[in-house]
């Protein structure tokens, strides 16, 4: 017998603030509001978006159309804007439970398009004429579906947002891996289209940073409104039902990303440098978003895994000149990282907080300036170690392409295979340890070590290897950059790197494993997308520092623990209601 | 040998004036707001850049070549510069986060860093390398005749007395005027002192203004004296200022200026006889930093009850 | 007679010129509950961070069943004696389970090499853990709150959670400091309940507060600690008609304190 039964609370949650008049005035109109804006959205998409062709060639998906052309043709962002102007109307004619908050989401999303294309066209084109008027030719569609978005948002809110709905569905065991069957698939092929939108960036792809923002924009808002209804939650519980089939599933979709449009030399490349980047902010998390332990000079471990791996595989620049097999080379690497790990946290037997963030900062200095001046012989210095062969089993170098049958798999293949794997030994490691008596100490440091002390946690050792276990894993995923990426450089672990895996630690939500690696995906794959803004890129990147700790400091995946600590007073956000009571 | 030495003795102690006239800021902030301002040393860079924009582009050439008119104006300028970019750096960052978790300022300290200097690299003309400085002193180097003579510019000179007295001159307000008061009162407990009547706001500002100056001071001064500047020398030298604010015991106004004479010297006389030579004399420094936080975080001048780590 | 479970002799801390406890000595015996009152200052909670580790006194020893216990709070836990803290110490961001499964960290057999790879065993202590855990859940009467993050907790919730996570260590001597501090009269009435209840189960308690009404009723024996040192030791009855008592505690009129007495020895 399935029970079905969806329990949601239509009150509206009461809004405090100087704009409490302006919500009541529109209060009475919110459904007229939401299908205007769902109107708005569509008419923005069949507007023509640019008045003339750009120097950089055409804008993509037709942004120089004439109003109205080819009402089912349209792709690209336009494609976006529609599904999004469609969603509207239909969830304000449905009066879905969370209709305000779904609307509100998706008018977010398309502001996000709005806004990404609009300054693009803008910017290239020179000026306001190209997304209004100039020379006889109109372009509003920027305009219009920006006040599509801004009418949602209003109209949304002022409706009252509704609470989120709480789904209980219960479906037989087969339906429910089926489900989830279905949304890994949606999920693969998302993740390769957001991978792939837009293109390589660059001279060769003038607008794919833009296309590629529009992407993660409008999925932003469909992911927003997802999670507004209530849907999201349902589906993580339900897959926290199937864990174990989940894990393998999601496992098994990563492997598969190769057989998408993901599946060239070059996005490979990217997500075999992605996986490096998330492993080591994995095991960053566990220092950072576990034991709360600041560590500022992390990416030395992932420096001395690479340099290690890089003078025990035979690369001719090394002085040490012997090859030792790739599995016995990470584990070397891993060790001696750990080895580290233990020695940069030792420190933490005496120093505390902003300290101790001082000391790490000053460990990784001190591996900089060393690895700069070719300490021992043993980095290269400025000349770095080039030439680390390929890591190759039974015949087959992991560097070349690879053919199973009749099945062409572009060179690059099995080094992502590799990292996919390595990625998810680190996060099973993580997991474990956070659901342990471990992991429980470490969490308790952080929340109050003097508490932690008197219910006998010996901190000292339990901090140290904190430290050593992320150092361990920063190693492993360095063994594997030395070999995949062929140069160890002092260069690539310098401070500024430091402070991007924090950031991405951040950013992705501190202490949960999908948040590392969306923020490792997100810091590592707009730089590739971004070329144009390459001289921009530190830049934004400091302010989004600021920003983020301004207005989500708790990230964008946060622990279900941590997200009211630190996100203490975000007035839009469910209230904690106990359900169970 | 000893003019060696002296001459490297002398090299620290210009350094380590510059290093203090630093600290100052990092000291005083750390002492009433309890937060590592990461991007202290990029207001001294953007006091230094701000300086010679103003005598790049707004100079009348007919002043530029009589430094007794170029130079004051100049130091105005820079440390105006400064203070400009470091009030609203507190202003937009740093006040909205009071109360948060410690780790967000730290984050937003870092970031604050990174894009002040960015934004220098992208906006400033030619910034991606080095840039040169114009001489705003006395040129040439005077040299004291000991052993092979120990040679010693000018414009070191100044850097040294312009520092020492800035330093005595922040002691003396610190310890002196109301404000300064209400500045201790407020390192010392903010609430308390908020019952006393003290504005913790202002006193904020104020903290960031006087750190903002002596900043902007010296980053005319240390352009002055290597006739080069870039963006990195606000975070190089900022780390070292923080050293030496903790190796004084922080929120210890002498004791920065102490400490950042002692960093001067380690990296002079650590380039010069430590193995490794000049290219590991910031490795000597970092060293110090740590084995100063793990063994005595209170500083050699701070009291054993102030330990904030 | 077997050496006492809790024993202090000689107990002196200086901090700066400021002396805040002289010379104070006592035993606590199997299963015996001392109370121990004072008024604000007097060193109270100075004597329990001494008792715990977490001061080393300037002289004077601290010693379970007759061996000196180290200056390191984690291994006076590991040794028995656990304590909850004045101002509640809660790890707010983990749940109420959570918070008790920190305290049963000493008692659970898994090692750091278990955890990581959830070997052999992983899941036997974990589920003695969890058992354990919501035994005590249910004996301070959080059971339903088992899910809830501590911070969430109601004021009085928390201070008994705080005696969950103290029990989770298995303490052959538990140290309340104010355990009722900041309550309503319906949570002190809950809390004196649980302490009785703790008393029962034959655990020797170290209980400070200031309401001696409760103290006289619930304790063997009682302390005075007055400005550092052990002003009057002795059983309730002997402690309540003690004149220095009176003068001394709270440096309240004396007749304040004596009509306080009488209140407590009426509902006897």
């Amino acid at each position: 017998m399935t029970t079905i039964e969806a329990r949601a609370v239509p009150t509206a949650v009461p809004r405090r603030g100087r704009l409490d008049g302006l919500w009541s005035a529109l209060a009475p109109r919110a459904t007229v509001l939401r299908v205007l804006a769902g109107v708005l959205t569509i008419i923005g998409t069949y507007l023509p978006w640019a008045t003339f062709v750009l120097n950089e060639g055409p804008y993509p998906d037709k942004a120089t159309l004439n109003f109205f052309v080819d009402p089912l043709g349209v792709t690209g962002f336009r494609l976006h804007l529609l599904v999004i102007g469609i969603a509207m109307i239909v969830v304000a004619l449905l009066g879905l439970p969370a209709a305000g908050r779904i609307i509100r989401g998706l008018g977010w999303g398309t502001i996000a398009v709005a806004v990404i294309n609009g300054l693009y066209i803008l910017v290239q084109g020179g000026g306001f004429g190209a997304v209004t008027a100039s020379d006889g030719a109109v372009a509003f569609g920027a305009v219009v579906a920006l006040v599509g978005g801004l009418v949602a948002v209003l109209g949304g809110t002022a409706g009252g947002l509704g609470a989120k709905p709480e789904l209980t569905w219960r479906l037989p065991w087969w339906a429910e891996w089926l489900i989830l069957l279905v949304v890994f698939a949606i999920v693969l092929f998302l993740v390769a289209g957001v991978l792939t939108s837009g293109g390589q960036g660059g001279v060769v792809n003038p607008y794919a940073g833009a296309v590629f923002l529009s992407v993660l924009g409008a999925l932003g808002g469909a992911i927003s409104a997802l999670s507004a209804s209530g849907l999201l939650t349902w589906v993580s519980a339900v897959s926290e039902r199937h864990r174990i089939f989940s894990v393998v599933v999601l496992l098994v979709v990563a492997l598969l990303l190769p057989l998408t449009s993901a599946g060239t030399e070059y996005w490979m490349t990217v997500a075999a440098n992605i996986g490096v980047y998330a492993a080591t902010a994995i095991g960053l998390n566990i220092v950072v978003g576990l034991a709360g332990l600041l560590d500022l000079g992390y990416v030395a471990f992932l420096g001395i895994g690479a340099f290690v791996a890089a003078n025990l595989s035979g690369a001719a620049a090394s002085e040490i000149g012997i090859e030792l097999p790739f599995p016995l080379v990470m584990i070397i690497s891993a060790v001696v990282a750990g080895i580290f790990g233990a020695i940069v946290g030792s420190p933490t037997l005496r120093v505390r907080g902003d300290y101790l963030a001082i000391v790490t900062l000053a460990f990784g200095e001190i591996f900089v300036r060393s690895a700069q001046n070719n300490i021992g012989g043993l980095t290269g210095g400025a000349n770095a170690i080039p030439n680390i062969p390929a890591v190759s089993a039974f015949g087959q170098s992991f560097a070349a392409p690879l053919t199973i049958g009749a099945v062409k798999l572009p060179s690059g293949v099995l080094y992502y295979v590799l990292i996919v794997l390595l990625v998810a030994a680190v996060m099973l490691v993580f997991a474990n340890l956070k659901n342990s008596r471990l992991g429980r100490a470490w969490i308790a440091i952080r929340e109050d070590e003097d508490a932690a002390r008197a219910m006998g946690i010996r901190t000292g050792p339990v901090k140290i290897l904190a430290f050593m276990i992320g150092a361990t894993l920063a190693g492993l995923a360095g063994a594997f950059f030395a070999h995949k990426t062929g140069v160890v450089a002092y260069d690539s672990f310098q401070f500024i790197q430091s402070v991007t895996l924090l950031a991405s630690v951040i950013l992705g939500g501190m202490g949960t494993i999908p948040g590392a690696v969306l923020g490792a995906s997100i810091l590592f794959v707009l730089p590739e997308k971004l070329r144009e803004f390459a001289d921009y890129r530190l830049l934004i990147f400091g302010l989004a520092l600021v920003v983020i700790m301004r207005f989500r400091p708790q990230g964008l995946i946060p622990d279900a623990h941590r997200r009211a600590e630190l996100a203490p007073d975000a007035e839009d956000e469910t209230p904690v209601v106990d359900v169970t009571t | 040998m000893l003019s060696t030495l002296l001459s490297q003795i002398v090299n620290g102690l210009v350094l380590g004036s510059l290093i203090g006239l630093i600290a100052l800021g990092y000291t005083m902030v750390y002492g009433i707001v309890q937060l590592i301002n990461f991007a202290h040393g990029e207001i001294f860079m953007v006091g230094a850049y701000g300086g010679l924009a103003m005598f790049t582009y707004l100079l009348p050439t007919a002043l530029k070549n009589h430094w007794y008119f170029a130079l004051p104006i100049l130091l105005i300028v820079g440390a105006a510069v400064s203070v400009l970019v470091a009030v609203a750096m507190e202003r937009l960052a740093y006040r909205p986060l009071r109360g948060a978790p410690r780790l967000a300022p730290l984050i937003t300290a870092l970031g604050v860093s990174v894009a002040l200097q960015e934004a220098v690299r992208v906006f400033y003309p030619n910034a991606t390398a080095a840039v040169p400085f114009p001489t705003i002193f006395v040129p040439g180097t005077l040299i004291i005749p000991i052993g092979d003579g120990i040679p010693i510019k000018y414009s070191a000179i100044l850097l040294v007395v312009v520092a020492l007295a800035l330093a005595y001159a922040l002691n003396t307000f610190v310890e002196r005027s109301r404000m300064g008061r209400a500045m201790r009162a407020t390192a010392q407990d903010p609430d308390v002192a908020r019952l006393m009547g003290v504005d913790p706001d202002r006193v904020i500002v104020l903290t960031f203004v006087l750190g903002g100056a002596l900043a902007g001071v010296g980053g005319i001064l240390y352009g002055g004296l290597y006739n080069t500047i870039n963006i990195d020398m606000g975070f190089q030298n900022g780390i070292f200022a923080f050293t030496a604010a903790v190796l004084g015991g922080i929120g210890n106004i002498r004791g920065a200026v102490v400490g950042g004479l002692a960093i001067g010297l380690v990296k002079a006389l650590g380039g010069q006889y430590l193995p490794g030579g000049t290219a590991y004399d910031y490795v000597w420094i970092f060293v110090v930093l740590i084995v100063v936080l793990v063994f005595r975080p209170q500083g050699f001048f701070g009291e054993t009850e102030r330990v904030r780590a | 007679m077997t050496s006492p479970i809790l024993e202090a002799s000689g107990v002196t801390m200086q901090f700066g010129g400021l002396r805040a406890l002289n010379d104070v000595s006592f035993g606590l015996a199997e299963g015996e509950v001392i109370g121990l009152i004072g008024p604000n200052g007097a060193g109270k909670t100075t004597l329990f961070n001494c008792l715990t580790g977490l001061y080393a006194p300037t002289s004077g020893t601290v010693s379970s069943r007759g061996t000196p216990l180290p200056h390191d709070p984690a291994r006076v836990t590991e040794q028995g004696v656990a304590r909850t803290f004045q101002n509640i110490r809660l790890f707010p961001s983990m749940t109420a389970e959570e918070n008790v499964l920190v305290g049963r960290h000493v008692r659970m057999k898994q090692s750091p090499i278990i955890s990581l790879l959830h070997g052999p065993g992983f899941r036997k202590s974990e589920r003695e853990a969890r058992e354990r855990t919501a035994e005590l859940l249910e004996f301070v009467g959080l059971a339903r709150f088992s899910d809830e993050l501590a911070r969430n907790l109601p004021y009085g919730d928390q201070r008994r959670l705080e005696i969950a996570r103290a029990l989770a260590t298995d303490p052959s001597v538990l140290l309340l400091d104010e355990p009722t501090a900041g309550m309503n009269a319906q949570e002190t009435e809950a809390t004196r309940q649980l302490i009785f209840a703790i008393r029962m189960l034959g655990t020797s308690v170290v209980v400070i507060e200031h309401d001696t009404k409760f103290i006289f009723t619930l304790c063997d024996r009682v302390l005075v600690l007055v400005q550092g040192e052990v002003l009057v030791e002795g059983t309730p009855d002997e402690v309540r008609g003690d004149p220095r008592v009176i003068e001394a505690y709270l440096g309240a009129p004396p007749d304040e304190v004596e009509a306080q007495i009488h209140e407590a020895e009426e509902t006897q």
